[in-house]
């Protein structure tokens, strides 16, 4: 009886110092024991649970709202617009010359329709690197946008988004590609 | 009886820390060049299960031993002995076998599958001495094989440096799915292999950055249409929003302690970095100014934040000590540096460099002494991620609209290919320890 307790006590021992050297603080996906140190002597079984698996496989979220995923695949598309796009140098977001005539409509026609709501979308090409990219679109839109509120245009009805460089308009790898695809896009909601 | 388990409790500890015991085979991880440990990892013995089994785990596990340019796999066609089923229950594996074909050490292990579930032993011994090294058994699924394979390569780069390994670890990155223009984020082993897909919404999912304990990943989501930051369980899928604040977004890096997200928001017309806490509590802004401030890598301390800034007129990367009004430069390459990664060590700081017409991987103290180009290419190599040791990065390489990840060793004297089967994949980052 006194050997059967002393025997558990060392079990104890024996898995404390398991869980210290192993470092196994830490849900593991796949569960391992030490094995015997060999012939010589038997198996230590170190009493553990029986082994369980604690992976699970990873699955996509659960089912998004028809709505949701709508805009979502949405976004991935080019929307149309009635203005042509504006366009930008590299790493840079203020408004060139050629573009404030197209900015000029753009604020003409707002005027107008003062009941219009506009997404204005910011892009980059794809060189450098695309987390700071989808800053550098944020600042490009919202460049455009202080330009139109420059002009008169009321702020109210204008939000911008950042596409960084992820929507290029065109898919090829040339400056003249690149040149288009840093750009301010209109969208009328 | 109680002696003989104190004995047992010795030979626990033994096996435990090899380096004390194991002395005669020590390597010292931190000086490369030495003379390479030659290891034997003879087939596997499958008493149930498929046949394959026997050669794609020693394989799995030659693969993660090349990466430490620490040890030499001997080939197969020299081995003398066939493993068997009874060198698990006794029988004396044939050491001078092994020696003579110049083996230090030899990895034995036995599979068995039953139904879903695999158990697999590994061994590792000294062909010298004989001994035991290291032993493991492993039981788990039996999809996720390489997992147990990878964890056993763990135990022995430890047996012979004292070092924990990383070979267990996994990168998260976005790419292209097959069908459409969305991206999704991706989960890879560091091997190429088990390629799981974390998102479904055919949206574009961006920027994955793993929690310290490696069960959920917070990445930016277009999928309502706008982008917003979101935090996944990796195990279950369950996510939600976490931050809904300004227009786009990006998430840098979690706090050392997993409380929160430093994220890059826009809230007042231009990028700031803010500290947002996950259970909703608010957000608070940790660096700002009128220009664009994003790509917050937190230090594994959490007492500083390495950043972007294109304060000066180009993006540059900045380190910011809490508490402190003190912003100071430390990338000096070239006039477009970005997406820095802090090391878990906490000595190093990876970015990318444009210099040349090629943008590169450097890294720098974080104090901005001893910058370093590590990775150049012919093409454009992007987006660092340190691996949990801090010893490996990995990173984008992207040429005329080709891309592909890469793993490298932190001096950039090792690299090597880890996926390239999606199009436009990118912003990798690496899981901490599993």
């Amino acid at each position: 009886m006194k050997g059967l307790a002393g025997g558990k006590w060392v079990l104890a021992a024996l898995s404390i110092v398991l869980l210290l050297a192993g470092g196994c603080a830490k849900k593991e996906l796949v569960k391992s024991t030490d094995t015997a140190p060999g012939a010589g002597i038997s198996a230590p079984a170190p009493v553990e649970k029986p082994e369980q698996i604690v992976s699970e496989p990873l699955k996509p979220g659960p089912q998004t709202a028809m709505a949701e995923a709508a805009a979502g695949v949405a976004a991935t598309q080019e929307k149309p617009s009635p203005f042509p796009d504006i366009h930008f140098d590299y790493d840079k977001s203020f408004i060139r010359e050629d573009a404030k005539p197209v900015l000029q409509k753009v604020a003409d026609f707002l005027k107008k329709n003062p009941g219009a709501a506009m997404i204005i979308e910011g892009h980059c090409d794809e060189r450098g690197t695309s987390e700071y990219n989808m800053a550098l679109g944020e600042r490009r839109a919202e460049s455009a946008k202080s330009y139109l509120v420059s002009l008169g245009v009321k702020s109210g009805g204008l939000s911008t988004v950042s596409f960084g460089e992820e929507k290029p308009i065109d898919p090829g790898h040339t400056e003249a590609a690149w040149a288009k695809n840093r750009r301010a896009h209109f969208v009328l909601r | 009886m109680i002696r003989y388990a104190g004995a047992l409790i010795l030979s626990l500890l033994l096996l435990l820390l090899p380096s004390v015991s194991g002395a005669v085979l020590y390597i010292d991880i931190n000086a490369p060049g030495g003379k390479r440990m030659p290891v034997a990892l003879p087939d596997f013995v499958v008493t149930a299960g498929d046949a394959s089994l026997a050669r794609d785990l020693p394989e799995t596990i030659a693969g993660d031993l090349a990466m430490t340019s620490l040890f030499d796999v001997i080939a197969r066609q020299a081995y003398l002995e066939r493993i068997a089923p009874e060198h698990f229950a006794g029988r004396q594996i044939s050491f001078p076998d092994w020696k003579m074909i110049g083996a230090e050490a030899v990895v034995i292990g036995k599979v068995e599958v039953r139904g879903d579930t695999m158990t697999l032993e590994m061994r590792l011994y000294d062909a010298t001495l004989g001994n035991l090294m290291a032993g493991k058994k492993y039981t788990g699924p039996v999809r996720r094989f390489r997992k147990m394979a990878h964890k056993f390569a763990n135990e022995v780069l430890y047996a012979f440096t004292g070092v924990r390994g990383i070979f267990d670890t996994e990168i998260a990155f976005s790419a292209r799915p097959e069908k459409g223009r969305g991206k999704e984020i991706y989960v890879i082993g560091l091997d190429g292999r088990e390629l799981r897909q974390v998102t479904d919404n055919r949206s574009f999912n961006l920027f994955p950055r793993w929690s310290p304990d490696g069960e959920i990943l917070a990445y930016t989501s277009y999928r309502t249409g706008v982008p917003q930051i979101y935090v996944q369980n990796l195990g279950t899928g369950a996510n939600r929003l976490v931050a809904r604040h300004g227009n786009s977004k990006s998430p840098g890096s979690f706090s050392p302690s997993g409380d929160a997200l430093y994220a890059t928001l826009s809230v007042e017309g231009n990028s700031d970095i803010y500290r947002v806490m996950l259970n909703g509590s608010g957000l608070q802004k940790v660096v700002g100014g009128w220009g664009i401030e994003v790509s917050p890598s937190v230090s594994p301390d959490g007492k500083s934040v390495a950043f972007v800034s294109d304060r000066t007129g180009s993006p540059q990367v900045y380190v910011k000590d809490f508490g402190s009004s003190n912003e100071r430069r430390v990338s000096l390459a070239g006039h477009y540096s970005t997406s820095p990664s802090w090391s878990p060590a906490g000595d190093r700081i990876a970015f990318t460099s444009l210099s040349g017409g090629r943008y590169s991987i450097y890294t720098v103290r974080p104090d901005g002494s001893d910058q370093r180009l590590v990775v150049s290419e012919n093409g454009d190599c992007i987006d660092p991620s340190f691996s949990p040791d801090g010893r490996y990065l990995v990173y984008t390489f992207r040429k005329n609209g080709y891309s592909e990840l890469k793993i490298a060793s932190g001096d950039g004297q090792w690299h090597r290919g880890l996926f390239r089967g999606l199009s436009a994949a990118g912003s990798p980052a690496w899981s901490p320890r599993q």
